[in-house]
């Protein structure tokens, strides 16, 4: 148990960058996420707000708990979704896994504390999603100190269940992928099959709950057990009933009972998982770096390809090219959400689909003559480049190699470029996802497409500059692993909520002043070609300065 | 050649890693760079590549102010970090090929040196992998190649030496020697005493942000008036420190 303390410990301390701060950069980080909290905070009241309504409408039939039921369920659901991805890069991709195989230690040990360090982590997702439903319910039932005592047990309780689940599932493919010359992309297919089996997974929850529009068809729902994803989410984790039930009843002697239930419910989940870590982790860890080459002569043609000459710039473009290809956690972060996430938008719109009147209702406002619909689908392809962490990652992608590159002679304006390309051309293909899938559903005019496109490439470019600023500002250089640079980096929210905040002011904007299509379109091309162009011309100007100040 | 003059450099602003730090490297020497681990040679050889700035001080590569022209004098020089664990999803041909893009080496010059280079470092059927398959040695090769691929008049090389089998290691020190004779200059730090001491023309001994020792070997005897090993005379001059 100590080594499992201390090896988490080490780890947690490992992955943070407090450790290595700067002095006097803490007010600026404890003021970045001040101005992350306000940006959410209008999600975070609509969360509250939604969540006391559902409360006064069950609690007419004296159903209240439902609530808790659905929260739990949920959070059950995105903990074992993301865990995946979490346990991948935790359990198996990050660094530190060849430094301690050779220490002499269990299966167990090492796994204890990659499991202790990715439910730290699972715990601020859950903060998010189920902390506010929490203490609302605690609010609304006017409940004792017992209740918020046994809150604070579940929440700490709640995400092992499903992590060690997500663990297991992990351990037993990385197991059997872990042979032969091609394991990487095996396990590349492994991942967009699994990706795929989530898509399909929200779009058949999407489409049985495609009737539920407003909070008393939820209710419904819930009261007559409809409900799609609390009966899947109870049926895969048999053990949230009783922490629901631990809850609900927290005043009296069975909430006690079904709380000690829930946490031996727990324990079984914990053994259950190291019994199956002794076997399977160190079969699928070991070698996990090792990767073959050939070891075959290059020549010919295929020599002249290679070491084809390119313009500095261009050759550097496509080296971030390659590497954002051949790195599965880049390619997952910055490649596929151009991609896939335009049919996440889809999604919804499938789901409404058997709901003629609203489509209908969505067509004529979208084939009427207001600038509103080109400013719709600004608003998408900017959210979507917000989505994209290409550019909000650029420099933090190359870790320890961005030193060799500032030993190298190319001038800023060069290295911007090289910088500024995969994320936006990687932008405006999404913008082209999503029109093609907008032009499926909605009789949009050729007229409309071409206005949408020629404001919506402004508008990427915008956020793909911004997201280098933000990277250019404060990059995280050391990681251990891809993931890392990518995931645990605070960075792509900022550039998400700019992205928001950008596309809310834009509807805003164009609603307020009700255009019609063309003096729309030109206008907001007119606004975010300047933005550009002053945004480029900071970058050039201050650029080189903030560069030379990344020392570490 | 490179110059540095009373250049510094302090980390959180109490910490002197480098201080006022005085050193001339002439052309047509091979000059090493000593000391022991934390001394500031890594945080040196930054600062004349234009990684960091000198909080003080001026640094110049054959009479270019990096601080004034830093293009003009990064294309000077070529640069071997002390890790070569770098761009390891590129393949070894792409790596080397997209440094001589960077420093615009033409393409028959850069066919001709990469083939050259890759039968000196025994590199030839290993061009097509992944950097990731490579060994450390083999690591440390590829990116010496592409530091060697544009001809770089200056050489700086942080513990250039370390994880080279022994022939690529004599082929790495006979072209530093090369590169030196053919009126050049080869800036170098290592740990391996034996090495600067056969090697060099002359040596630095940086201990603590501060040139202890700068000469030949023979002056370094002379100063001292011992008959000692280079090895013995670093220990005697970095042991009080």
């Amino acid at each position: 148990m100590n080594n499992i303390w201390l090896l988490t410990k080490i780890m947690l301390k490992n992955s943070s960058r407090m450790g290595a701060r700067k002095k006097g950069s803490e007010w600026k980080s404890l003021m970045l996420v001040a101005l992350m909290l306000i940006g959410f905070l209008p999600m975070i009241i609509s969360g509250v707000w939604f969540v006391a309504e559902m409360y006064d409408g069950l609690a007419q039939i004296g159903q209240e708990s439902a609530i808790l039921g659905m929260g739990l369920a949920m959070v059950s659901c995105a903990i074992f979704v993301l865990g995946i991805v979490y346990v991948i890069t935790v359990f198996y991709y990050s660094q530190d896994v060849e430094h301690l195989l050779p220490l002499p230690l269990a299966p167990r040990e090492i796994l204890g504390a990659k499991f202790l360090v990715a439910l730290f982590y699972e715990y601020l997702t859950e903060l998010v999603l189920i902390g506010p439903l929490l203490v609302v319910y605690g609010v609304k039932s006017d409940a004792g100190v017992l209740y918020y005592l046994f809150a604070i047990v579940l929440f700490l309780v709640v995400p092992v269940v499903p992590l060690a689940l997500s663990s297991i599932l992990v351990m037993l493919f990385m197991r059997f992928t872990n042979i032969g010359k091609r394991k990487d992309r095996l396990r590349l297919i492994g991942g967009i099959v699994g990706i795929g089996a989530v898509l399909g997974f929200q779009y058949f929850i999407q489409r049985q709950n495609s009737a539920m529009e407003d909070i008393e068809q939820m209710q419904q729902q819930l009261l007559s057990g409809e409900n799609v994803l609390l009966n899947l989410a109870t049926q895969i984790f048999p053990s949230t009933k009783l922490a629901v039930l631990a809850l609900v009843e927290s005043g009296y002697w069975s909430g006690l009972g079904y709380l000690f239930a829930f946490l031996l419910a727990t324990l079984a989940g914990i053994l259950l998982f190291s019994f199956a870590g002794d076997r399977l982790y160190f079969a699928g860890v070991m070698g996990i770096s090792d990767s073959a080459g050939t070891r075959r002569k290059v020549e010919g043609h295929a020599f002249a390809k290679l070491a084809q000459m390119r313009p500095a710039w261009w050759s550097y473009t496509i080296k971030e090219w390659r590497v954002i290809w051949r790195t599965p956690a880049y390619m997952l972060n910055c490649l596929l959400p151009s991609l896939l996430m335009p049919f996440l938008i889809l999604i919804p719109l499938v789901g409404i689909q058997d709901r003629k009147d609203l489509l209908e209702a969505f067509r004529g406002w979208i084939t009427g003559t207001g600038g509103i619909s080109v400013a719709i689908f600004l608003a998408g392809s900017i959210v979507l480049a917000g989505m994209n962490s290409a550019s909000v990652t650029a420099i933090t992608r190359e870790g320890q190699a961005f030193f060799l590159s500032k030993s190298f002679p190319l001038p800023f304006r060069q290295f911007l470029l090289a910088k500024l390309f995969p994320g936006t051309i990687l932008s405006i293909l999404s913008i082209f996802v999503l029109l093609a899938i907008a032009v499926w559903f909605l009789p949009i005019t050729p007229l409309l497409a071409g206005l949408a496109v020629f404001v919506s490439i402004p508008g990427v470019m915008l956020m793909n500059q911004f997201g280098f600023l933000i990277d250019l500002q404060r990059p995280k250089l050391s990681w251990t692993s891809e993931q890392e640079a990518v995931k645990q980096n605070i960075n792509p929210l900022f550039s998400l909520l700019f992205g928001g905040v950008l596309a809310a002011i834009t509807i805003l904007g164009v609603v307020s002043w009700g255009g019609s299509l063309i003096p729309v379109a030109l206008v907001l091309f007119l606004v975010f070609g300047i933005l550009n162009l002053m945004l480029y011309q900071v970058l050039v100007k201050k650029g080189p300065e903030w560069m030379d100040k990344i020392e570490k | 050649m490179i110059e540095l003059n009373g250049v510094s450099k302090s980390y959180n602003g109490i910490r002197r890693a480098v201080d006022n730090l005085d050193l001339t490297i002439p052309d047509g020497e091979i000059f090493g760079f000593l000391g022991p681990n934390g001394a500031g040679k890594t945080t040196t050889i930054k600062m004349i590549t234009g990684i960091i700035k000198p909080d003080a001080g001026q640094i110049r590569i054959n009479g270019t102010d990096i601080a004034a022209d830093p293009i003009k004098a990064k294309q000077r020089f070529g640069y071997v970090p002390d890790s070569p664990d770098l761009f390891l999803r590129l393949k070894g041909l792409e790596y080397v090929s997209f440094m001589a893009d960077i420093y615009g080496v033409e393409q028959e010059l850069r066919n001709s040196r990469i083939e050259t280079l890759a039968k000196r470092f025994d590199m030839l059927d290993a061009l097509g992998d992944t950097i990731q398959s490579y060994s450390h040695g083999m690591r440390q090769k590829i990116v010496i190649m592409g530091v060697l691929v544009h001809h770089p008049e200056v050489w700086i090389l942080d513990e250039p030496l370390t994880g080279l089998d022994p022939k690529s290691s004599f082929t790495l020190k006979e072209m530093m020697r090369e590169h030196a004779d053919s009126g050049r200059t080869v800036f170098f730090s290592t740990h391996v005493l034996e090495v600067a001491e056969k090697l060099c023309d002359r040596v630095a001994i940086i201990n603590k942000g501060k040139i202890l020792f700068c000469g030949t070997f023979p002056q370094m005897q002379e100063h001292f008036q011992s008959h000692e090993s280079l090895e013995s005379l670093f220990l005697e001059l970095t042991k009080h420190e």
